[in-house]
């Protein structure tokens, strides 16, 4: 529905080779900071307890021996942590599952094996110099929000599946009225998504909109909104595309 | 056709698909599991229709989730597991080390040049090694190898046990191996970096053992697992040139396919340079501390190193006859 040459957007859309267009709801960097917050949050608690578990384990001896075993896990913990959980079903680790996001092939598919290792290798980098510097840097220089290793290993961070909105089946008091020329697609898309969505905003605001379309509708005010609202219900009953 | 209607009309096969897809993902049986891939075109095909026809976005949005559920459904394979794994180690990483012969030898060079360096220099001239390796370094490199001792009984002070010494190496080499790696995406320079340095380091140390301690006990301690860790070194640095190649010189391709591409086999190489240093790790926490007749070492160490090269040179390697 967004038109294709959109210049800045999150819904990124690509095309799978059934030749259908699908729409990733790409990741901006503040909620993946939130979402690996938790995660260091819990990698610091993960390595408090093992620690502390791997102290009481020497008391009883061999003392050097769990030491080994704490320094095996803090390398895998370290470095394959995020690997791990990315490659359960649900492609996130507990942090991002928690803000609704996951890791995803560029192509909408799951992330796969060499894939997760290449960007969870080289998150080394994006830390660098502190902080995600590197990588904070680079989700803003690509349209898909995507750090160093997302960029090598060829995957997005999307939102999970977005809750299902409610159907809205609001009936609109106005008699479907033909638009006074014809309009392109993109404009009927604007005058149908107006009226889509008109019912969730307040009168003001409906009508403040509509006052932008007054060259189309030569009115303003709830009268206006009226006319819209008429060429809206034209547009959506029937043929509305034949003549793109 | 209203976006209503159409919804109203095809709702029962979109409900279809999520059934089947939720049964899929908890592995529960369904009666149309066989249908999915037909189920799923289907869909794809009424997002198009939809997105042509400028529908409701709630219903246009529903499918898009649909496609990409279906999607994602349909394409998720099993992976190979261990056959996928020694196929891998057995053909593609050899492979992939022959394939990219300059990036071997240039790292080979990267590494050994300083090595060679500092070993040769520092017995004349121990000022740059001592400056190197730090007060630190020097006490420890003179109580493993000096005349009376043993790095035997340095290790058991230092780590208490071989299995400590392992998890330490694991730790720390392979750790190196991974950063060497990813400073490939520095343009390559964090992997010069470390190559040229760890070089250096080493070829100090060896340099430093010649100038104060017994080089007997040095050379026959780090026999055993030279082959597979100065491998490791320099084949985590092949992957991470290539890295920083694909990056600085992207050849035929844009820079971002280069990226992707030089990153899946830089992987390979990266994943063979882990294996090695691992197993450098093993030789080097159960075996090398031993205390034993150094020629038993040193024979050992040789054979390690003809095993490392066979398997480089020539594991993978296709008959003619085949």
């Amino acid at each position: 529905m967004t038109s294709p040459n959109a210049l800045a957007d999150t819904l990124q859309t690509v095309e799978l080779a059934d030749g259908v267009e699908i729409q990733l709801r790409v990741a901006g960097p503040a909620i993946r900071s939130l979402a690996w917050t938790i995660d260091a949050c819990i990698a610091v608690a993960c390595y408090i307890a093992a620690a502390i578990i791997m102290g009481m384990l020497g008391v009883f001896g061999m003392e050097n021996v769990w030491e080994g075993v704490l320094l095996l896990f803090m390398f895998f913990f370290n470095w394959f942590y995020n690997v791990f959980f990315e490659m359960t079903r649900h492609g996130a680790t507990p942090g991002q599952r928690f803000m609704g996001i996951k890791v995803a092939s560029v192509n909408g598919g799951p992330v796969r094996l060499p894939q997760s290792l290449i960007r969870n290798l080289l998150r080394f980098i994006d830390f660098m110099p502190a902080f995600y510097l590197f990588g904070f840097l680079s989700t803003l220089c690509n349209q898909r929000f995507q750090r160093l290793g997302d960029l090598v290993a060829d995957t997005v961070v999307v939102y999970a599946d977005p809750k299902p909105a409610n159907p809205l089946r609001v009936q609109i008091n106005a008699t479907p009225q033909p638009p006074p020329h014809s309009l392109s697609r993109p404009e009927q898309a604007v005058i149908l998504q107006f009226i889509e969505r008109a019912p969730l905003w307040s009168d003001d605001r409906r009508i403040e909109l509509a006052n932008l379309l007054s060259p189309l509708t030569g009115a303003t005010g709830p009268e206006g909104l009226r006319r819209l609202c008429a060429i809206g219900l034209y547009l959506r009953q029937g043929h509305p595309s034949k003549k793109s | 056709m209203t976006s209503h209607q159409f919804e109203d009309e095809n709702n029962h096969r979109w409900q279809r698909l999520e059934e089947v897809i939720d049964a899929v993902e908890t592995k529960q049986p369904h009666e149309d599991i066989e249908r999915l891939p037909t189920l799923f075109r289907q869909i794809c095909h009424d997002l198009s229709i939809a997105q042509h026809r400028l529908y409701d976005s709630t219903i246009i949005d529903r499918l898009n989730r649909l496609a990409i559920a279906g999607y994602r459904t349909l394409e998720r394979r099993l992976s190979g597991g261990w056959e996928r794994f020694a196929h891998l180690i057995l053909r593609e990483f050899p492979q992939t080390v022959r394939q990219e012969k300059k990036l071997f030898w240039f790292n080979t060079l990267l590494f050994w040049a300083p090595f060679f360096f500092f070993a040769i220099w520092t017995p004349y001239d121990p000022e740059w090694a001592m400056r190197l390796l730090g007060p630190e370094g020097m006490v420890s490199i003179e109580s493993m190898y000096g005349s009376h001792t043993s790095p035997h009984d340095y290790m058991r002070e230092e780590f208490g046990s071989n299995f400590m010494m392992f998890a330490f190496y694991i730790y720390n080499n392979v750790g190196i191996d991974l950063r060497t790696f990813a400073g490939g995406l520095l343009a390559g320079i964090g992997t010069l970096f470390i190559v040229l340095f760890n070089g250096a380091h080493i070829g100090a140390a060896a340099g430093y053992v010649h100038h104060a301690c017994n080089p007997q006990t040095f050379y026959s301690f780090v026999a055993g697992h030279s082959a597979p860790e100065l491998m490791g070194v320099v084949i985590s640095g092949m992957a991470g040139m290539r890295l920083g190649l694909s990056l600085i010189h992207p050849g035929p391709h844009d820079r971002r396919t280069s990226l992707v591409l030089g990153g899946r086999r830089a992987l390979l190489l990266i994943l063979g340079a882990c294996i090695l240093t691992s197993i450098a790790a093993v030789i080097e926490g159960f075996w090398s501390a031993n205390p034993m007749d150094p020629w038993i070492k040193y024979t050992f160490g040789a054979i390690v190193w003809s095993l490392t090269i066979a398997y480089l040179g020539f594991c993978g390697r296709r008959s003619h006859a085949a």
